[in-house]
């Protein structure tokens, strides 16, 4: 009825009649305006901060005082009189980071997920994710039991079978493969995954069967990488915001990704530490900034070497700190010097002055610290990317001191000591040799690759699945992975699925990637499943304890299902009989069994700083290595230097000139994690569709408005999502978030083949498109 | 001010837009998709240049609890009612849903539970705060721009910054110059500036 719409949008506001009672009652009252009540509720909730806000800005020093936090005292198991609840102690993985949280169980089901006021690395706050898990364990789509094939293979008709029946069907077929075309015929797959790496690296190396994973070159692969082979350990992971001066955040926005980080980073700022952030757009993290560079995607090499070109002319670097345990810095020094102001602004768009003021603000504030995530690994050459970041914490003395970046302590628990568990040293020459993308991306797939054990460089293993060549994959085990949103090139991996003769898929759900599969085993969430969890990204000096709190289905923990799956292959003995013998075994080094583990709930050690004054780096020289003996002895650079993006208005003019905007993927939104949680219904409701962003400037060029339906389109195909018109981007720049699903798959026009040196990441985040409006 | 009482503080500064507070108070409150009500919600002010740079903003809007409240006025059945420690709460048993108050507020805040048939809006997690823990959007907020605090810690947080009270509910910036002025029922609406 118009009569009971919105003054301001027109939109149904007010239930029918309701519009004279408002009249009526609002004179009766002597309300003099009642205007503002005939508006809909999105109306009055904008009209209401926007006239808080205003737009009178008069800037006075900000606020000082950190917020206590609720703290409460640890109990692994305690009941709730208030709820009538069962309450366990454990630790959410919603993403893979892994943040305290506590878990309220009734008559069976989870009723309620909260942050764990007990915890010292989240104070108690969870995100919206990890609140929204009740959702995510009752879910009505959640895959229940084991499930096989009945109708053709992408029809999404599934029957029921016994957990026996689908391990047997997998250990079968796998060994159909094996017989025809030997282990190379099979590809294990894993994502993100949920804590279960160890043991799934370790299955892989007992099986003697390749692995890929898009958490490898595409993240996390790259950084470890380069901040191992500078300082021997993943230091950049752990920036001590408790207490930093400076904070320098490179391309990452922990507030929406990164909880546990996003804390102490807004901890710190409200303290006053200064904020440095580099990255493309006006996020939440860079609009709080002191100093933001703007810079163009892809082009983080050559800022950072423009950085450290400043800190080392002006004399900026720790003199004693370098001298003493920098390996390489004369050779720097040169390198650095062919980056000077001039040649980095115009490579990277930011002005001249900034790239002073940042570089200047971050070396003599001490201590500062350095916080990395996803971005910097996906350009043109993420390796140098992450190495040169990492040198600027070097240089400047900023490693494992208080308020720097942090060493991880050496917490007893197996998890820690990765490398060896994951059996890596059973893998042979022949194994290295033969295994995708080996030759090409030796910090990836050779034996020399550090961080994670060697992966299969994915373009390579879809083309073995395609062409057969260099020999033929023919079936793929996954673990967590939604390959067909996760990988770029979205039609050349659906292909390869689709040819497969055998796909087993372990999930939650349903999705684009399982959708292919013969056989899916339903996988128990972080909820329903045991686990010692002791993750450097977020706790440096602790392993925590989740709990198995309810059973739903006939779900199972994937560290069971690698188990039964290696018993039924004949290497038992390299795996584990339960889940309770593996966290056994991972707590071995801290003379203690998950049981006593369960009473405690928590292993934390004292910190200490400086701890590579004891034994120096853990790298093959002892130090910080700024020159790199190993890629020196596999033929590359031994310094980080700078590419232009495969793509880029540079290095192809001509296809810019049919493409002329730089595309820029996987800006995540807080509600969702990769391809995750798009069915929980109140974390869809706050971000529906996929969001492009553009400058209002581009928009206007190409007659788009406002949440106008665009299309986003590259030589490799298109993608369809809503345009969000910010003057927080560079006009010659389109934001496109990643990993929606169907139309709005962003990978379906990315490229997979052009990946950076040495490690095989995709450029997700510098290729070239073009929009238009959808008709 | 009351000093012996406790106010909800939204720093807008620290405002990430995390949603966290929007989720856990669903959680909490048990409301679902379908009960069409979200008493907690962050706005976004779009970008903007202002003085020569770019500004982004978040603005958490829950009910303010209000000193003279225009929902209880538009209340038909008189189910609404300011507390003595300044919480506006609606009893549920007298609610009739006939939904007036949701078209009284002026700010959006009351929702119509489309499971309850109801009134329902923030209540400062009354049933936590009355076993003594904060709010739960409170602790969850990840960037700390929710504060459930003493009237004397207001003081000290709104120290040298813009501020403005609605009810018990305290706005901050450090930027803004915030105001509330034109908003309906605010006797006397406080505004202060640093």
């Amino acid at each position: 009825m118009a009569d009971e719409s919105c003054r301001i949008c027109g939109q149904p506001a007010l239930p029918s009649g309701m519009k004279e009672r408002v009249i009526r009652i609002a004179e009766e009252k002597g309300i003099v305006d009642a205007s503002s009540l005939l508006l809909c509720r999105n109306c009055k909730l904008k009209s209401f901060s926007h006239k808080l806000v205003g737009g009178d800005l008069r800037k006075v020093p900000r606020a000082k005082l950190v917020p206590h936090r609720r703290t409460e005292r640890l109990e692994p198991v305690k009941q709730d009189s208030r709820l009538g609840t069962t309450v366990y102690k454990s630790e959410c993985f919603s993403c893979n980071q892994g943040c305290d949280a506590v878990v309220h169980v009734k008559d069976g089901r989870v009723v309620r997920v909260e942050g764990d006021a007990s915890s010292h690395v989240t104070k108690g706050i969870l995100c919206s994710k990890g609140l929204a898990s009740p959702e995510h364990s009752n879910h009505r789509q959640r895959i229940l039991y084991p499930l096989k094939r009945s109708g053709k293979r992408g029809e999404g008709r599934w029957e029921r079978i016994s957990w026996d029946e689908g391990l047997d069907t997998i250990v079968r077929r796998l060994n159909e493969t094996e017989e025809k075309y030997g282990k190379d015929g099979i590809l294990l797959a894993t994502g993100t995954s949920r804590g279960w790496l160890l043991p799934f690296y370790r299955f892989a190396n007992a099986y003697g069967v390749q692995y890929t994973a898009p958490g490898t070159a595409q993240c996390a692969l790259p950084r470890f990488t380069g901040s191992t082979l500078v300082g021997g350990t993943r230091f950049l992971e752990n920036p001590d915001y408790a207490h930093t001066r400076c904070m320098l955040v490179w391309g990452a926005n922990p507030t929406s990704t990164f909880p546990a980080k996003g804390r102490g980073m807004m901890e710190a700022w409200i303290r006053g530490a200064k904020l440095i952030v580099v990255d493309p757009m006006l996020t939440e993290t860079s609009s709080k900034a002191d100093l933001w560079l703007q810079l163009r995607p892809g082009t983080d090499a050559a800022l950072a070497l423009g950085m450290l070109n400043v800190i080392i002319e002006e004399g900026l670097y720790d003199q004693t700190f370098v001298e003493q345990w920098c390996h390489g810095f004369e050779g720097l020094k040169k390198r650095a010097a062919e980056f000077p102001l001039e040649k980095v602004s115009e490579i990277t768009w930011v002005a001249k002055e900034q790239i002073l003021e940042a570089a200047r603000l971050y070396a003599r504030v001490k201590p500062s610290c350095i916080t990395i995530v996803v971005a910097i690994e996906q350009n043109a050459d993420s390796l140098s990317t992450c190495r040169a970041i990492a040198m600027l914490a070097a240089i400047t003395g900023n490693i494992d001191v208080p308020g720097g970046n942090l060493i991880q302590m050496p917490v007893p628990v197996g998890l820690w000591l990765k490398a060896d568990l994951a059996l890596n040293n059973i893998l042979t020459e022949e194994q290295h040799e033969r295994r995708l993308g080996s030759r090409k991306y030796p910090l990836l797939s050779g034996k020399h690759s550090v961080s994670f054990p060697p992966s299969a460089f994915n373009y390579d293993a879809w083309k073995a699945m395609l062409t057969g060549k260099p020999y033929p994959i023919r079936a793929m085990y996954s673990q967590g992975s939604n390959m067909v949103l996760a990988y770029a090139n979205s039609k050349m991996v659906l292909e390869a699925i689709q040819g497969l003769d055998f796909f087993a898929c372990v999930d939650f759900y349903h999705n684009e990637t399982n959708r292919w599969a013969d056989v899916i085993l339903p996988a128990a969430t972080w909820m329903e499943r045991d686990f010692v969890t002791c993750s450097d990204q977020v706790s440096p000096d602790s392993a925590h304890l989740q709990q198995k709190t309810v059973q739903v289905g006939e779900s199972c923990s994937d560290v069971t299902i690698l188990n039964e799956l290696a018993k039924r292959f004949g290497f038992a003995d390299r795996m584990f009989t339960t889940d309770e013998s593996f966290m056994d075994f991972l707590l071995q080094p801290a003379e203690m069994n998950f049981k006593d583990f369960k009473r405690k709930g928590v292993i934390r050690l004292p910190w200490e700083y400086k701890k590579y004054e004891k034994n120096g780096f853990a790298t093959p020289t002892g130090k910080v290595q700024l020159f790199d003996p190993k890629l020196e002895s596999l033929g590359f650079d031994p310094f980080p230097g700078y590419v232009e993006p495969a793509e880029s208005p540079i290095s192809t003019p001509e296809l810019s000139g049919e493409y002329p905007l730089i595309i820029t993927t996987g800006g995540r939104v807080p509600v969702f994690r990769h391809a995750e949680f798009r069915n929980i219904a109140i974390l869809r409701e706050i971000v529906p569709e996929l969001t492009i962003f553009l400058h209002p400037e581009t928009a206007g060029r190409y007659g788009i408005e406002d949440k106008d339906w665009i299309v986003v389109e590259s030589p490799r195909g298109s993608v369809e999502g809503i345009a969000d018109l910010t003057p927080g981007i560079d006009p010659r720049v389109v934001q496109v978030a990643s990993h929606w699903p169907g139309k709005s798959n962003v990978n379906l026009i990315m490229d997979n083949e052009k990946c950076a040196p040495i490690v095989g990441s995709a450029q997700l985040r510098c290729q070239l498109c073009r929009i238009r409006k959808r008709e | 001010m009351k000093m012996d009482q406790k106010f909800l503080v939204v720093d807008l500064d620290a405002c990430v837009r995390c949603y966290s507070c929007e989720i856990a108070c669903r959680q909490e409150n048990a409301l679902s998709l379908v009960t069409q009500s979200r008493w907690c919600r962050v706005q976004t002010i779009s970008p903007r240049k202002v003085g020569g740079e770019l500004h982004l903003d978040f603005v958490p809007v829950m009910c303010l609890q209000c000193e003279d409240p225009m929902c209880a006025k538009f209340c038909s059945v008189e189910a609404i009612s300011k507390k003595e420690d300044g919480r506006v709460l609606v009893d549920e048993e007298t609610c009739i849903g006939c939904q007036q108050c949701i078209a009284g507020c002026p700010y959006g805040a009351m929702y119509f539970n489309e499971v309850t048939r109801k009134a329902g809006k923030c209540d400062l997690c009354s049933s936590r705060v009355d076993s003594g823990i904060e709010p739960s959007c409170v602790q969850h907020c990840i960037g700390g721009a929710l504060r459930y605090v003493w009237g004397t810690e207001v003081e000290e947080l709104a120290q040298g910054r813009h501020s403005v009270q609605v009810g018990r509910t305290y706005y901050l910036s450090s930027k803004w110059k915030l105001s509330i002025s034109g908003q309906l029922n605010q006797s006397p609406p406080r505004e202060r500036h640093a």
